[in-house]
Parts: structure tokens; C-alpha cells; sequence
């Protein structure tokens, strides 16, 4: 049985649509992730998931349970991290996760055991007594990760896990990420806007772009989309018409922004001399000319003509936006 | 039912209490600022013993100030205006730190910890009256303080009256602290929750026989003090505390506690409505 069902959801706010008719769903045990820009919509997905949004339209069913209609259901299976931090700084590490579990139905012996099991998984027994708010911004995620983990869900949902964090803390979250799959035998859905961070953890892939889903696969079903190779070239000028129509048999010739084109070849090295010339035959100027074996960052160039990475760093959003405000 | 996730919520709210012991100091700072300066600035004029007092031919000075203190005992139902004030400044705290509670409900919002109690699979009124009634457990305590301090200023507290007071100061608390979720709940802002509470407390507060008694107020006065529940919980706590029943004439400790009751259940209610339509999508 699939872990999650998504079909055709759609989420409109005021004035946005935030989620355009999404579909997809989660296989037990995997780990999927959502790939995406800021504002692609993966947080407003996954809040419907987690059942503290409500869905336009669409239907999404978690092991098998409609996320709006049995409701309860659904938040005793999931566990979650979400994007913003939520602790309660004025509380202990150990009063955090206490609440946590009584809010969850846990009490007693059973209630203490998984308390300290939990903290040991990600390192802060030490700290089990002090207040969160002298934490750094990695041992709050480790924290949000054990009370994710407390009620023992069938899966956990992480909201971008390491969203400004440094690349050490990033990689120890990537480790329990990990080990909690296999010590704890759970699903995990996740977003995030990290190329890296997708293909390191997930199963399962799926791009996002302005509520939508633009693909979805495997790291690697998602690069062979492009074959082995990616040629790009800058024009000193928009791209000129026709152009793909003079230049050697090639998998794919696209236009991705205004002056640059993009070819998939099987073998880059063979290629471009041929490609080269025939452009200079034909009489137009290059700037610049690079090829890569494809990283999710060319898939998501290919599909929507823009860098995955220049539209995080272009978008003012990027810092955490306060969604209570 | 499973009152796991009630038991949850009042423990975060005393543990937090807890953890910031030294803001329970501003908290009873305030009253106490009330009880030295209105209490004591005041309790002389009402007293006007030590002063030269106006002298009528025939009567010796002595007698007119005797009586002139006697007719204002009276008046504070025969206690003197310093424990009239101090016992009616324990209601005054429970009924000002209620509010607050609704201000640590947009912290909560802003600092995401709303959703982590949204997502939670436990009923919504159930965790929302947990909230609740822990802050109503450290409200009665705060008052209790105020109680105490109150020793030292007067000689006329009856320490037995004490826990029955306390039972309805919590009663009092639980309907004022439900009021203060329903305006932050339904606000949203720490700037529109301010200007509401300070246009709504001062009034309250005014109108409920805290400063002078409610049976000598103007009749438009008293009607919206017959409104208000603090006014009952004024008079029942102060009438357990020092014996003084100074009310309109229909008040007794009984309907005291049967308004207070009623109100506190309908605004819980009402809080739990509106804690279970919250999303965080506004
Ligand atoms: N409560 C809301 N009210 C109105 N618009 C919203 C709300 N929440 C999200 N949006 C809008 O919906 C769109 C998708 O937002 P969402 O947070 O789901 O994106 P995201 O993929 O999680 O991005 P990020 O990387 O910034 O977290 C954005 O345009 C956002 O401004
Ligand atoms: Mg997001």
C-alpha cells in the first residue's frame, strides 16, 4: 500500500494559487522529496498533508486516510519538522519533548524511555536539561528531529530539515536522516530547495515550479532525461532562428533564456567541434560555451529555463518568512 | 477520555511560569504599586484621626474624627480603605495576568509553537483548556502572593478565608484568561491585542468596586458593573478574605460564584470554538 495518495490538489490563497493541480504519490519506506524553488509550493503541499491546511480541491489520502476528513487519523501517523522552527525556547529539551508526548497520548515509564532514547539518538542527552533558547541552530533541528520521531509515526514529514544551517550541521542532519530510516523503519517526505540534499537523501524525486510538478523520478531518471551530456551556448545576441536546423543530429536543441541554447549529446568531446563550426559557418558569435554531465540543477534548467540556483539567490524570499505576520 | 494532551498543556504553561521566576516580579509589582500608593495614600484621608480635623462648636475634635472614620468604615464595609483595596487588588491581579495569557498566544503564533499544538492528533478545546487552566493555576498563585504581601499591610485578612477565595479567583481567571485567547486568536497582532485589552481593562477594572464600592457608584455605573464579572469576583473575594460584604444589595457569595461559573464556562467555550477554527493559514 502507498504511504501517500496525492491527486489533482489544488490550494488557492487570496490571491495565489499556490498548489495547481499536483499529483503524486509516496511508496512506504521511501524517502521522497519535493524539489523546488521559493515559493513552488512545497511547504503549502505538505501542510495539506499534515492536515493544518485544507485543500481547495483534490484529494490526498495518508495510509490510506483523507487528510480532511479523518483528520486524527492522519496527525497520529505523522511526525513533523516544519520549515520554521517551533520549539518552545523557554522550556527544556526534555520538558519540549515531554509536551510533545503528552500532547501524543504517551505517558509514564514508556513516556521517559523514548524521551531519553530519543535524545541519545541525536546527540543531546547533555543538553536535556537546559533551555532551548541557548541552543545553536543545528542542535534546535536535532531537537525537532527527536520530537518529530516521539510518537513513533509511520512517517515523517521534514520541512527543508537543514534551511540555514552550516554545512557541518548539515551533513550530521543528513546522518540521522539516514540512520532514522533504518533504525526506525519510517517514511520520510521531505522538501527542499538543495540539489544536493535531494539526491543525497531521496528515493524519489519530484521537481516543483509554481505549483506545479515538472518531473519526478529517480537522481538518475531525472538526469538521463537530458542523456549524458549537456552542451550550453551563448550568443552574443538573442538566440537566432533556426539554428538548431544547421547544427549535427543531436538528442535535443532548446532555447532556454534569451540568449542561450541548449544541447543534449551523447558524448560532449565528439560534438562540439562539429557544433562549433557549423555555427561559425553560419556566420553568429559565441560568448561562452560549457558542457556538464547533467546535475538536477541542468534538469531544472531544461524544464523551465531557469537556474535552480539563481532563482533562490535572485528571490528575496530566501530568508525564512514569517507566515503569522 | 484520554486527558494526556490537557495535562500536557498545564504543565507546559506552570513550567514556563516557572522558568521565569523573575517575571512573576513584574507581575506583582503592579497591584503592588496600587496597594502602597492609592492604598496608603488614600487609607489616611479615610482616617482622619492624625489631622487637624474641622471643628464644630460643642463636640470635641476627637469625636468628629472618630466619626468620620466610622462612617467611611461603612462605607468599605467595615474594614478600613487599605484592606478594602488590598482585597480587592487580589482580584485585580488574577484579572490583569488573565490577559496576558492571550499575549503568549500570538507569541505562540509567531514562533511557530501553534502549529506544533495544531498538528497534535488530541481534540482542540481539550489542549486550548489545558492552556487555560495552567495559566489560571499560576494566576491564582500570583494573586495568592498578593494575598500574602497583603499581611503585611493590614491586620484584618482572615487567613481561613483564603482557599475559598482562591476557588473563586480561579474561576475568575478561567473567564477572563478565555477571553484573552478569544481576542488573540481572533487579532492576531501583539498591537491589536494591546489596544483592545488596554480600551476593555481600564473600564472593567473601574466599574467592578476595586478602588470604592460598587453601591455608592452613579446608577448608569452600577448597571455596567452588574455586567461585569469582575465586580462579583471583587466582592466574593473580598467578602472571604475580610468578612466585608460591600456589593449591590442582590450580591452574596452564592450568585457570586454561580455568575462567575456561568461566565467562565461560556467564554471557555467560546475560546474552544474559536482555538478549533485556527489555521495557520491567516
Ligand atoms: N498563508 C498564506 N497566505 C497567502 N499566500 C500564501 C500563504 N502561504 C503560502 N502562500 C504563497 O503560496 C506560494 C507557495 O508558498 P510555499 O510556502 O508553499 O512555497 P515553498 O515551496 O515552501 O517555498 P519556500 O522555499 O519559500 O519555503 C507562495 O507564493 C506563497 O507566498
Ligand atoms: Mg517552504
Amino acid at each position: 500500500m502507498e504511504a501517500v495518495i496525492v491527486e489533482n490538489l489544488v490550494k488557492r490563497f487570496k490571491d495565489v494559487v499556490a498548489v495547481n493541480g499536483v499529483s503524486f504519490k509516496i511508496v512506504r519506506g521511501e524517502i521522497f522529496s519535493l524539489l523546488g524553488p521559493n515559493g513552488a509550493g512545497k511547504t503549502t503541499t505538505i501542510h495539506i498533508i499534515a492536515t493544518i491546511l485544507k485543500p481547495t480541491s483534490g484529494r490526498v489520502l495518508v495510509f490510506g486516510h483523507d487528510v480532511v476528513r479523518e483528520a486524527d487519523i492522519v496527525r497520529k501517523k505523522i511526525g513533523i519538522v516544519f520549515q520554521d522552527p517551533s520549539l518552545d525556547n523557554q522550556l527544556t529539551a526534555y520538558d519540549n519533548l515531554y509536551v510533545h508526548g503528552r500532547l501524543y497520548g504517551l505517558r509514564g515509564r514508556e513516556l521517559e524511555e523514548r524521551i531519553l532514547e530519543l535524545l541519545e539518538f541525536v546527540d543531546l542527552k547533555e543538553y536535556a536539561n537546559k533551555q532551548v533558547r541557548y541552543f545553536s541552530g543545528g542542535m534546535k533541528r536535532r531537537l525537532e528531529l527527536a520530537r518529530g520521531l516521539m510518537s513513533n509515526p509511520e512517517m515523517l514529514v521534514l520541512d527543508e530539515p537543514t534551511i540555514g544551517l552550516d554545512p557541518q550541521s548539515r551533513a550530521k542532519i543528513w546522518d540521522y536522516i539516514r540512520e532514522l530510516r533504518r533504525k526506525y523503519n519510517v517514511t520520510i517526505l521531505m522538501t527542499t530547495h538543495y540539489m544536493d540534499e535531494a539526491e543525497e537523501l531521496a528515493d524519489r524525486i519530484a521537481i516543483m515550479d509554481h505549483g506545479r510538478i515538472i518531473a519526478m523520478g529517480t537522481a538518475d531518471d531525472l538526469k538521463n532525461m537530458l542523456g549524458s551530456d549537456v552542451i550550453y551556448v551563448k550568443f552574443d545576441r538573442e538566440v537566432p532562428e533556426g539554428i538548431c536546423k544547421v547544427l549535427p543530429s543531436l538528442r535535443d536543441c532548446r532555447k532556454i533564456g534569451v540568449d542561450t541554447l541548449e544541447l543534449l549529446v551523447e558524448n560532449a568531446t565528439k560534438s562540439l567541434p562539429e557544433v562549433l563550426s557549423n555555427i561559425y559557418v553560419n556566420g553568429y558569435r559565441i560568448v561562452e560555451v560549457s558542457y556538464k554531465r547533467p546535475t538536477l540543477n541542468e534538469v531544472f534548467l531544461h524544464l523551465t529555463g531557469r537556474e535552480l540556483r539563481d532563482s533562490l539567490e535572485s528571490n528575496p524570499l530566501t530568508q525564512r518568512r514569517g507566515r503569522w505576520r | 477520555m484520554d486527558l494526556s494532551p490537557f495535562i500536557a498543556m498545564v504543565y507546559r504553561q506552570v513550567k514556563r511560569w516557572w522558568s521565569a521566576r523573575s517575571r512573576v516580579i513584574t507581575t506583582i509589582v503592579n497591584p503592588l504599586i496600587w496597594i502602597i500608593f492609592l492604598g496608603l495614600g488614600w487609607g489616611a484621608v479615610f482616617q482622619p484621626g492624625s489631622i487637624n480635623s474641622p471643628s464644630i462648636p460643642g463636640i470635641p475634635v476627637n469625636v468628629i474624627a472618630k466619626t468620620i472614620e466610622e462612617y467611611f468604615n461603612r462605607l468599605f464595609g467595615g474594614v478600613d480603605y487599605i484592606t478594602f483595596m488590598v482585597s480587592g487588588m487580589a482580584a485585580m491581579t488574577v484579572f490583569m495576568a488573565s490577559f496576558l495569557g492571550g499575549i503568549s498566544v500570538i507569541w505562540d503564533k509567531q514562533f511557530g509553537y501553534l502549529k506544533e499544538t495544531l498538528v497534535a492528533p488530541a481534540p482542540r478545546w481539550l489542549v486550548i483548556t489545558g492552556r487555560i487552566v495552567g495559566d489560571s493555576i499560576v494566576n491564582t498563585l500570583q494573586s495568592l502572593i498578593i494575598i500574602l504581601l497583603g499581611f503585611a499591610i493590614t491586620t484584618r485578612i482572615n487567613p481561613i478565608g483564603i482557599p475559598v477565595a482562591l476557588v473563586y479567583l480561579f474561576t475568575t481567571s478561567i473567564a477572563f484568561s478565555s477571553l484573552g485567547v478569544i481576542i488573540a486568536l481572533k487579532l492576531g497582532s501583539i498591537e491589536g491585542f494591546q489596544m483592545i485589552v488596554n480600551l476593555l481593562t481600564m473600564p472593567l477594572m473601574f466599574m467592578s468596586g476595586v478602588f470604592y464600592p460598587v453601591n455608592t457608584m452613579p446608577d448608569w455605573m452600577k448597571v455596567f458593573a452588574q455586567f461585569n464579572p469582575l465586580s462579583y469576583s471583587v466582592h466574593s473575594v473580598r467578602y472571604w478574605l475580610t468578612g466585608a460584604n460591600v456589593g449591590l444589595e442582590y450580591m452574596n457569595p452564592t450568585i457570586d460564584i454561580a455568575i462567575l461559573a456561568a461566565a467562565a464556562i461560556t467564554l471557555l467555550v467560546v475560546a474552544g470554538w474559536a482555538f478549533n477554527k485556527a489555521t495557520v493559514e491567516d
